[in-house]
């Protein structure tokens, strides 16, 4: 066993590319889109990743976080991230600007097959950050909105100034098929959508379980009831519903054991399952 | 087999030891840990076994992963992958057992980490058989024994005053065939044969899933101080964190490293987000998650348990956790 010999071209998996922030910019209270480039090469790397796939960030001298990529390739080689400022990386991340250096490690993790989906009604939640990874599968649907059928988006968080990707809310509403419903726990005096939790919004959509597929991201325990909700109220079969799940996570290659819910490594069974697979993990996410 | 006197293998290791890194065990103290030594005669002889294991030569407590230069609006990353040549001698068969676990997660399973691989490539295991078992090991209970060569390249058993020497793998061989080792006439007959006893004590994998719900392991965490001292003496365990540390620099810019070190799944933040959520807030899902996951995920994942038997968590757990009381729990539940 430790005859082994290692291929000299073996890469650190644990180092990242050199990406330049090309694009900064505020999309709700403590939340930055952020758009990187890669500054000596890597786009090779990333030329092919998929909805729902993830990528570490390096604020150098701080850390590294993971963050579902926010962005489709289709839509040009700028990487994009939702960051919400909240620990130490995120923080970091917040003070940089246009030009400033970052490092990018990926792509990670699975992804929302999106083939699959084809001809099928399409319902996408997302509460807060957790809309994040959930853009690319709506930049997905929309530029083959043929391939798909309705596309209902259910779009959630605690206020208004934490909706994310608000200056898209009106080419999803106007593409074909296509509905946005939005929804936050408290509004503000200019507020004239939904008030309540996404299960509110989600009761009083009712959408059919007829030829559809359900796909989730949000807090842990949103994900719990909205799956909860669409099982045993909606009639929904578990393996309809897809989730991309959130852990902590240091290496995203299976290596560090962090990221574990079970027997299942979020970083490279996951991070996107079905609640059916969700259903015999031995752990409860939420 | 060959067999060697003492004065013989203190020559070939002082061989060793002006070429390459040499590491053994070391009393230091009250405690005996393997470490890097310049000469034999620094050795600590015996078999006790050491109070930490070898992981330690193959993931290092604190690594450098590479290191970041920025300056004039450029940064350069450098790999720090290591490249020194270590012989290890005198490891016990639950250290050279070790490794086979931590190769199948580092190297066996895809991608290969390049800073373990390189390290394990680059490493030469001596190991060498105990002679009794410890007041606290229990490595015959998992199916090894203390003259269990798993995972050594070459392997002593003492024998009369020297030892006899076998060749386990080519880079045993090859050793040999670098550093010249002064063979004798056996005064004494050939070692007994290595013994392999049953898995006596290891529950089979289906008796982990039923027990998941058990209150057993809320009464077991009660006691826990979730000080990780288990993990870290652990020689399978493996987790880790990765962090960045700013260095000085004498030039404009600034100097960042990439470390990753030691962690453990008993630490009450170890599995929280940013935003708060904790899978594990209870001390006794930190203490099941650790037990499955030596037990039951890592034998899933990988191939082997995650344990072999050298009781150091028993013996350095501050509040009386021992794993064999855990395993005959899980081997006497019903059902």
């Amino acid at each position: 066993m430790s005859d082994f010999a290692v291929a000299p071209d073996d890469v650190n998996i644990l180092k990242p590319l050199l990406g330049e922030l090309s694009q900064v910019k505020d999309i709700g209270t403590e939340i930055k889109l952020l758009g990187v480039n890669f500054v000596n090469g890597g786009e090779d790397n990333f030329q092919n990743y998929k909805p729902g796939q993830f990528a570490f960030l390096s604020a150098f001298g701080v850390g590294e976080a993971p963050f579902g990529i926010a962005s489709v390739p289709d839509e040009g080689p700028t990487l994009q991230f939702a960051v919400q400022r909240l620990g130490s990386v995120t923080t970091e991340l917040h003070t940089l600007g246009a030009g400033d250096i970052v490092g990018v490690r990926g792509p990670l993790g699975n992804w929302f097959p999106m083939d699959d989906f084809k001809g099928k009604n399409l319902i996408v939640l997302g509460g807060g950050i957790g809309g994040a990874p959930l853009r690319p599968v709506i930049q997905t649907i929309l530029r083959h909105r043929q391939d798909y059928g309705n596309l209902t988006v259910l779009w959630a968080a605690r206020n208004p100034s934490l909706l994310i990707f608000k200056d898209e809310y009106n080419s999803w509403r106007e593409a074909p098929g296509t509905a946005l419903h939005l929804t936050v726990d408290t509004p503000d005096t200019r507020w004239d959508h939904n008030v309540g939790l996404i299960t509110d919004l989600l009761n009083r959509i009712a959408p059919s379980p007829e030829n559809a597929i359900t796909i989730t991201c949000g807090p842990p325990i949103m994900i719990h009831f909205v799956n909860k909700m669409l099982v045993e109220e909606m009639g929904f079969k578990p393996e309809q519903n897809y989730v991309t799940l959130e852990a902590r996570m240091h290496c995203g290659v299976g290596k560090c054991g962090r990221c574990n819910i079970g027997d299942k490594l979020i970083c490279v069974d996951g991070p996107v399952f079905t609640m059916a697979e969700v259903g015999t993990f031995m752990e409860s996410i939420s | 087999m060959i067999y060697i006197t003492q004065s013989a293998l203190n020559d070939w290791l002082n061989q060793i030891a002006q070429q390459r890194i040499l590491i053994a065990p070391v009393a230091e103290g009250s405690s005996m840990t393997y470490r890097q030594v310049s000469d034999s005669s620094e050795i600590t002889g015996g078999f006790d076994r050491p109070d930490m294991g070898i992981k330690g030569a193959f993931l290092p407590a604190t690594e450098t992963l590479f290191t970041i230069q920025s300056g004039n609006g450029s940064y350069t990353i450098s790999d720090n992958v290591p490249a020194d040549e270590q012989v290890i001698f005198g490891v016990r068969p639950c250290d050279s057992r070790g490794m086979l676990a931590l190769d199948a997660l580092f190297i066996e399973t895809e991608p290969v980490d390049i800073h373990y691989a390189r390290r394990r490539q680059n490493s030469v295991i001596i190991g060498l058989a105990c002679s009794t078992m410890g007041e606290y090991c229990f490595c015959t209970n998992l199916g090894s024994s203390p003259t269990d060569n798993q995972g050594a390249d070459l392997f002593l058993t003492k024998s009369g005053s020297g030892y006899w020497l076998d060749n386990i793998t080519e880079k045993g061989r090859s050793l040999l065939g670098t550093y010249a080792i002064q063979q004798s006439e056996p005064a004494h007959s050939r070692p007994p044969e290595i013994e392999h006893s049953a898995n006596a004590s290891l529950p089979d994998l289906e008796k982990w899933p039923p027990l998941f719900a058990d209150e057993y392991w809320e009464a077991v965490g009660e006691r826990c101080l979730s000080c990780r001292i288990c993990a870290y003496v652990c020689p399978t365990c493996r987790c880790f964190d990765i962090r960045d540390e700013t260095l000085p620099t004498a030039e404009d810019g600034a100097k960042y490293e990439r470390i990753r070190c030691w962690d453990s799944c008993l630490g009450e933040s170890y599995s929280q987000v940013a935003g708060g959520h904790n899978p594990r807030v209870a001390k006794g899902d930190r203490l099941r998650n650790r037990m499955y996951c030596k037990f039951y995920y890592f034998p899933q994942q990988h191939g082997p348990i995650a344990c072999t038997g050298c009781g150091r968590c028993v013996e350095a757990c501050p509040v009386n956790i021992d794993v064999t009381e855990v395993l005959q729990h899980v081997l006497e539940a019903t059902l």
